[in-house]
């Protein structure tokens, strides 16, 4: 096994402009040399689409298990590229792997084994060494991820997408074979049902922190 | 992937230009859910790959490289390099004005069809709509793809339509033939509609191949395919099969490493009339040869066998495979759905809960998701429990 160490994934905020993206350029050439073998080009595709995929695994399975999901998704990926004829579809094609993951995931998981991320917060706290926040705002931020994962599909990958792995809606547009006008109308329906669900949580009959 | 907003939506939506892409002024509340939710972003992490990256074989482009270090050829290449592009977009046909919905159909061998029209070998893929039909003679084989599904191989003298395309069901009505499928769609999503059953992919590759008389037989080499028709399930996982006639629906699945005396028994229970002597004798046979691996046809035989049979099946499997907590006897003897899918669980072979699921949402049912393309009624899809 091999390391490519020097082909790390971005960990940046949300940018008003998006360096990474030149639609139908670079990312197709890029498609294109590592449909040829070439290594360097599949990391750089690592690179550029893994925190798309690790936000579609974050909408669907426990954060503790996403790292090693994100690269079975890559390594899943990498003997299909050459079955891909159209190039410039594979974003969606990346984000189609991620998902069926996460339902295969999900089928592995023994049937009385539910989805507990709560159970799944400690394991995330021990994981998370940089955390900022005080034990009472982690438990908020799973309240507030559990919030998103109860929302639609389509409004809780993009949600994701924007508030946890800081895309820009261009960027989850681009990365995820979406249009545009899907993104922006998933994220905007998406936030005012996530305010009607915190807004809930935080009202006083229920005791709710948020 | 989502539904047309309304105008006053829409203005909404133009004023939440930090949402969309952070260019205006930061929305507190939006602000304080991304400082919230920012452990949970993707770490810092390489990506390990294997130690041989498998390349794709372009023999064309081998050719090139070994042509290109040698400049008198290089100079040839680079011409006839430049013809071909020019003659290929200038003959090249124009494409479908909705290819965004068809499917790639590539020629493998021969001289495949959609239609009555040819598809060219050495060509880029031809496309494949809806209600379109493949054919290949004795000689010729085709391939099917679909970005967000896989692909299908389709052998010699099979012919096939394409059904339904969206983003929730990819459908195809296999007439006759023999099709070859690895699918990485999310289970429940591709669909096969035979003569003789409807085949349902839970996650898997399989391989479907229908006789001129309508029946068929599936064999799964990885994750698990369901069989119905007409309120009939055959569950089939890898490395079992399943053999599926006209108005009966799919037979009782079994492990191909079976031995020959359970699998020519299994034929014949599938066959034999549920009174005759053929139809006892053969489920003796079935009980004694059975091992523990072969609880998959045993299970399957609960539902078949009616009366004093099914105790006789119950008291088998319970011999090799002790039912687990939960499931009783009696219930089973009454074919008590939630203890049958206990039991098959606890087997191991897959989980009953995709299937089910699969015929909830086998009713179509506004999503989200859901993919604005016209859905044709497909009346072996909505008779479904």
């Amino acid at each position: 096994m091999a390391v490519l160490s020097e082909l790390r994934s971005p960990r940046s905020g949300p940018r008003a402009v998006n360096p990474l993206h030149e639609p139908g350029g670079p990312d197709d050439a890029l498609v294109r040399a590592a449909q040829s073998g070439d290594r360097a080009a599949f990391g750089l595709l690592y690179a550029r689409y893994s925190r798309m995929v690790h936000g579609i695994l974050l909408a669907r399975v426990p954060f503790s298990d996403i790292d090693d999901l994100v690269q079975d998704v890559f390594l899943q990926a990498l003997p299909r590229l050459a079955d891909l004829r159209e190039v410039s579809r594979f974003p969606g094609w990346l984000a189609s792997i991620a998902r069926n993951r996460a339902t295969d995931f999900h089928r592995r998981v023994k049937p009385n084994e539910k989805f507990d991320e709560e159970s799944a917060s400690v394991q995330t706290e021990q994981r998370v060494p940089s955390s900022r926040h005080s034990s009472h705002s982690s438990a908020e931020a799973h309240a507030v991820l559990e919030a998103i994962r109860s929302l639609p599909d389509a409004y809780r990958e993009s949600l994701i997408l924007r508030l946890v792995e800081g895309m820009t809606g261009p960027e989850i547009a681009a990365r995820t074979g979406l249009t545009h006008g899907s993104v922006r109308v998933n994220l905007h329906r998406g936030m005012l049902q996530l305010r009607e669900i915190l807004a809930r949580k935080a009202s006083p009959a229920t005791g709710g922190a948020l | 992937m989502t539904t047309n907003p309304t105008d006053p939506e829409k203005e909404k939506m133009m004023t939440e230009n930090y949402l969309w892409d952070a260019s205006s002024a930061p929305d507190p509340e939006i602000q304080r859910l991304e400082s919230l939710l920012a452990d949970f972003r993707q770490a810092d992490r390489a990506l390990v790959l294997p130690a041989e990256m498998p390349a794709v074989h372009h023999r064309f482009r081998t050719v090139l490289v070994h042509m290109l270090s040698v400049p008198r050829l290089a100079a040839a290449a680079t011409i006839l390099l430049a013809l071909g592009v020019t003659l290929f977009f200038a003959l090249r046909p124009k494409p479908e004005p909705d290819s965004g919905s068809a499917w790639d159909v590539a020629n493998l061998e021969g001289a495949p069809q959609i239609g009555t029209k040819t598809i060219a070998a050495h060509q880029a893929p031809a496309k494949l709509h809806v209600g379109q039909t493949i054919v290949t003679n004795a000689d010729s084989r085709a391939s099917l793809s679909q970005t967000d599904l896989g692909e299908i191989r389709i052998d010699p003298n099979s012919r096939l339509r394409l059904v339904q395309t969206d983003a929730n069901r990819k459908r195809i009505q296999l007439d006759v033939g023999t099709i070859h499928a690895a699918i990485w769609a999310p289970p429940g999503t591709f669909v096969v509609d035979t003569p003789s059953a409807v085949a349902i992919d839970l996650g898997c590759s399989y391989t479907l191949q229908v006789a001129p008389d309508g029946s068929g037989t599936l064999r799964t080499t990885l994750g698990w395919v369901g069989f119905h028709l007409n309120g009939r399930d055959s569950f089939i996982p890898a490395g079992a099969m399943c053999s599926t006639r006209p108005a009966l629906g799919p037979g009782i699945p079994y492990f191909e490493d079976a031995t020959p005396a359970f699998r020519q028994a299994i034929a014949q229970f599938d066959s034999a009339s549920q009174d005759s002597p053929a139809h006892s004798a053969a489920l003796s046979m079935i009980l004694s040869e059975a091992r523990a691996h072969d609880s998959l046809s045993l299970w399957h035989l609960l539902t078949r066998a009616t009366g004093p049979e099914r105790a006789k099946v119950y008291t088998r499997f319970a011999a090799l495979v002790p039912p687990p907590r939960g499931v009783t006897r009696s219930g089973i003897l009454n074919l008590d759905q939630s203890m049958l899918d206990l039991w098959w669980n606890s087997l191991g072979l897959g989980e009953i809960s995709l299937w089910r699921y699969w015929e909830q949402s086998a009713s179509p049912q506004p999503s989200p998701n859901s993919h604005q393309v016209p859905q044709k009624k497909q009346s072996s899809l909505e008779d479904m429990p």
